[in-house]
């Protein structure tokens, strides 16, 4: 449990698609004022601001160096996480935890039209050997992720899809999302364009252009600015080994993330106590091996779990009302999103995909090839 | 730089053109000339025996420091423990292309080792690959001590 408490009084996303006319700069600019606006305060009210991009998504290194004027950032205390921006989250969080910053504006961004981001996933891996040997991206390395993982629990291509199904159909209630696909088969998702078996165009993520923003308060200032506050609850993070040595079959480091969140959330049986859940399925299978490692089944049990509809917006647990990272990946930006999100469905402001009554939101971020990275959110409402 | 939909005007920019030199340190240096020999070399760590390919010069299972002395030859022969087969591939300048001839990937265990290497998979029909066969490694015909002497795994009969 934290000692002092820090609440989300502000956020807002841009409407992710796949060519932006907008310009990175003006993206930005418009949620970070949007984000403020909200939460009723001005650029000399925020004390520190956090910027989460990737220089090789970005096409040019030290990426922050144009964007810190429409974000309000300049002559200010600013960082920048080159990770997905949950990330950005969990360290403005802390840098109001240790006093000595009151108000923490937060920013993600990608536009992925700049340059293909699954070639820029080759560059992620081991420059002497993998890259060397050339079979590896963020698609083939999911290819066989997922068929290690179904191949062992035996899970079919069809439960994988039905994640697909869920999300795109969920997204198309919602405005932001950029592929949104009312009524979707599952025969349009199995018939879709076969990348590397068994990923097809419609089980992993679409290349988004898209920006998020949060502002983050101590909870003395959110109190005086916010009738409606979101409480960051628990926490967790973790990295895992590199893709040569580390398990495939299961997200071993996404189940440590989650364990030291619930610990700190208090929370010991996750899926009856979670209302909803949005998180970074970057591939159809990932999105079970999500439920495995979250605990909302046990191990092996995701595609029985979403044979059941219990992960539909009308089940026990929801994930994804909004579409997931399925739906839209602004790669950095696509954790913070699940926050945004996380934070409307508390607030009741999630419109056409609002799941009544949520109170208790887990929101969920990765980075790297196969979900290497994870970082688990609890977010909650007034006790 | 982007305009609208449709309409780029191409500026200098990535992909970069640079020749990166990565310092590869003493085993992976060994590793590699050692592949112009046709063997494949492996880092044992001593004191958790986790055995790393391509060599590390430290153990991250348990932290211990590895050197020449941990170095060990694998028999070039595995299990497959995970495959795909690729349609489509990057071209390196962020196209995809459709491969006229769709290829196999496997996720290999070598015998002897823990980490786990991605390699191409050569003549096999994709509907026949499976978790748990016996794959070995195919060597170029000329071997010159660099990481394409690896041409790549087939399976053993």
């Amino acid at each position: 449990m934290m000692r002092e408490k820090v609440a989300i009084i502000g956020y807002a996303q841009s409407y992710h698609q796949a060519n932006m006319p907008m310009t990175r700069e003006d993206m930005v600019f418009e949620v970070a004022k949007e984000a403020a606006k909200m939460a009723g305060i001005e650029r000399e009210d925020i004390d520190t601001v956090i910027n989460a991009t990737n220089d090789y998504y970005e096409g040019r290194t030290i990426s922050e160096l144009f964007l810190v004027m429409p974000i309000g950032a300049y002559l200010k205390d600013y960082t920048k996480v080159e990770m997905d921006g949950a990330n950005a989250v969990f360290y403005g969080m802390l840098k109001i935890l240790s006093g000595t910053h009151d108000i923490a504006l937060i920013v993600a961004n990608t536009q992925g039209s700049t340059f293909n981001p699954h070639q820029i996933s080759v560059y992620t891996l081991d420059p002497t050997f993998d890259r060397q040997i050339g079979v590896l991206n963020d698609i083939s390395a999911a290819a066989i992720q997922a068929r290690v993982y179904m191949n062992k629990y035996g899970i079919s291509e069809e439960e994988a899809a039905i994640v697909s199904v869920k999300n795109l159909g969920n997204a198309a209630k919602n405005p932001h999302a950029h592929r949104r696909m009312p009524g979707i088969s599952l025969e349009e998702v199995l018939s879709s364009k076969l990348y590397c078996d068994p990923i097809r165009e419609l089980t992993m993520s679409p290349i988004s252009d898209g920006a998020a923003a949060v502002v983050l308060a101590s909870e003395k200032k959110a109190r005086e600015l916010s009738d409606c506050p979101v409480w960051i609850k628990g926490v967790g993070s973790c990295q895992d080994s590199y893709i040569r040595d580390r398990k495939l079959y299961k997200l071993e480091g996404l189940e440590a993330a989650a364990k030291k969140a619930y610990q700190m959330a208090g929370i010991k049986n996750p899926f009856a106590e979670l209302d909803a859940a949005e998180v970074s399925e970057r591939y159809a299978h990932e999105e079970l091996m999500i439920y495995e490692a979250l605990g909302f089944c046990e191990e092996g049990r995701g595609g029985t779990l979403i044979d059941s509809c219990a992960t539909f917006n009308d089940g026990q647990l929801p994930v994804n009302p909004s579409g997931g990272a399925l739906s839209a990946d602004p790669i950095t930006a696509t954790g913070l999103i699940r926050i945004v999100e996380a934070t409307m469905q508390i607030r009741g402001e999630a419109g056409a995909h609002q799941i009544p009554g949520a109170w208790r939101v887990l929101a969920h971020g990765q980075t790297g090839i196969c979900a290497q990275q994870n970082i688990v959110f609890i977010l909650g409402g007034e006790e | 730089m982007k305009i609208l939909k449709e309409e780029v005007i191409p500026v200098k920019g990535i992909p970069v053109v640079a020749g990166f030199r990565w310092s590869v340190g003493e085993l992976m240096d060994r590793f590699i000339k050692e592949l112009g020999n046709k063997k494949i070399l492996g880092a044992k760590c001593s004191k958790c025996n986790y055995t790393y390919v391509p060599p590390r010069a430290w153990c991250s299972k348990c932290s211990a420091k590895m050197d020449a002395n941990n170095l060990v030859e694998l028999s070039g022969r595995g299990v497959l423990v995970g495959y795909t087969t690729a349609y489509v591939e990057l071209d390196g300048n962020g196209n995809f292309r459709d491969l006229e001839k769709p290829k196999a990937i496997g996720a290999i265990k070598l015998e002897d080792a823990d980490s786990t290497i991605f390699m191409p998979l050569i003549d096999v029909e994709p509907e026949k690959l499976k978790e748990g066969i016996t794959v070995k490694v195919v060597w170029q015909e000329e071997t010159k001590g660099q990481i394409s002497d690896i041409k790549g795994f087939k399976p053993e009969k």
